[in-house]
């Protein structure tokens, strides 16, 4: 049986497609969730960075999404896109935060937009990304999270929908609100 | 006042950022190379309630005054009845259980599939 295991090939190099690594990760595969987590969680800290304002958080935000959805594996939905589903677990999770951090603090943010913030980065201050991801930052969480999901991760409006489990319509309003006020924060 | 495509191209080009160096290895560690519980969940609730209803019911015998004894008479009045005080009951008892064991013990050798030819 050991033997057999070591035959198999490693399965990044031999799948791509991700339903096959959850099939394989089903299978008692560790790697093929690896990849799966390679392929992800880079996306998902950026989701959880940009809705929690909080790097910290959004790391443990990450790591717990990625927990959940790994117990419960075996329920995702063969044909579903699990870019959708881990960003609504991670979506989910840190509502849950920012309920809490409300509910102790009676504040959604951190002390600091930017905690991190260096001399370097202090510097870049007037640099134009610079001043967009800030603009970012300071929107309402639910345009702030629209704005994340359509342009950084290249979403679609039904993708959208599907992970902040809003209607359509709403989706497209929080993105053109979310442009407006984008563009007034640029433009002063 | 910046227009529509504009601000798309500048939001699509903002880079993302890295996560932290050990994450990957966290998420890791938290998911495939969890170390596994040596209890599953159920059989620690089962233990809990087991532990409970062992409590509840000491404690009605013993806040009962001479509950525990008229306990104590039932239990011994059973074990009589079942013929458990009797030494002839617990050799062949004896006799059962190590004949079972030995039995448990022994290796079948499966029958030979006749395959046809």
């Amino acid at each position: 049986m050991g033997a057999a295991v070591a035959m198999e090939p490693p399965v990044a190099a031999a799948v791509v497609d991700d339903q096959e690594l959850i099939a394989a990760a089903l299978a008692g595969r560790p790697d093929a969730f690896g990849e799966l987590v390679g392929r992800y969680e880079r996306a998902v800290y950026n989701l959880a960075v940009r809705t929690l304002r909080d790097r910290t958080e959004a790391e443990d935000a990450a790591q717990e999404a990625f927990f959940k959805a790994y117990r419960a594996l075996n329920t995702f939905r063969p044909g579903a896109k699990f870019s959708t589903w881990i960003f609504t677990i991670c979506y989910r999770g840190c509502c849950d935060r920012l309920a809490k951090r409300k509910r102790f603090s009676g504040d959604e943010l951190p002390d600091s937009a930017d905690p991190a913030a260096g001399p370097a980065q202090l510097a870049e201050r007037h640099d134009e990304a610079q001043r967009l991801r800030r603009a970012i930052d300071e929107l309402p969480e639910k345009y702030r999270t629209v704005i994340t999901l359509y342009h950084l991760q290249g979403k679609q409006y039904e993708e959208i929908a599907t992970v902040l489990n809003l209607p359509l319509g709403t989706v497209k309003t929080h993105l053109f609100r979310a442009k407006d006020l984008l563009r007034k924060a640029l433009t002063t | 006042m910046i227009d529509d495509d504009t601000l798309d191209r500048a939001i699509s080009s903002l880079p993302l950022e890295e996560p932290p160096a050990g994450l990957h290895g966290r998420i890791m560690a938290a998911t495939v190379y969890r170390p596994r519980s040596a209890t599953l969940g159920w059989e620690v609730w089962l233990m809990a309630t087991l532990v409970a209803v062992a409590g509840w019911l000491s404690w009605l015998i013993l806040s009962v005054p001479r509950d525990s004894e008229r306990l104590a008479d039932a239990i011994g009045r059973l074990i009589d009845a079942g013929g458990l005080t009797s030494l002839n009951t617990l050799i062949w008892l004896a006799v059962g259980i190590s004949a079972a064991w030995w039995l448990s013990q022994l290796t079948i050798p499966a029958r030979r599939r006749i395959e046809s030819r």
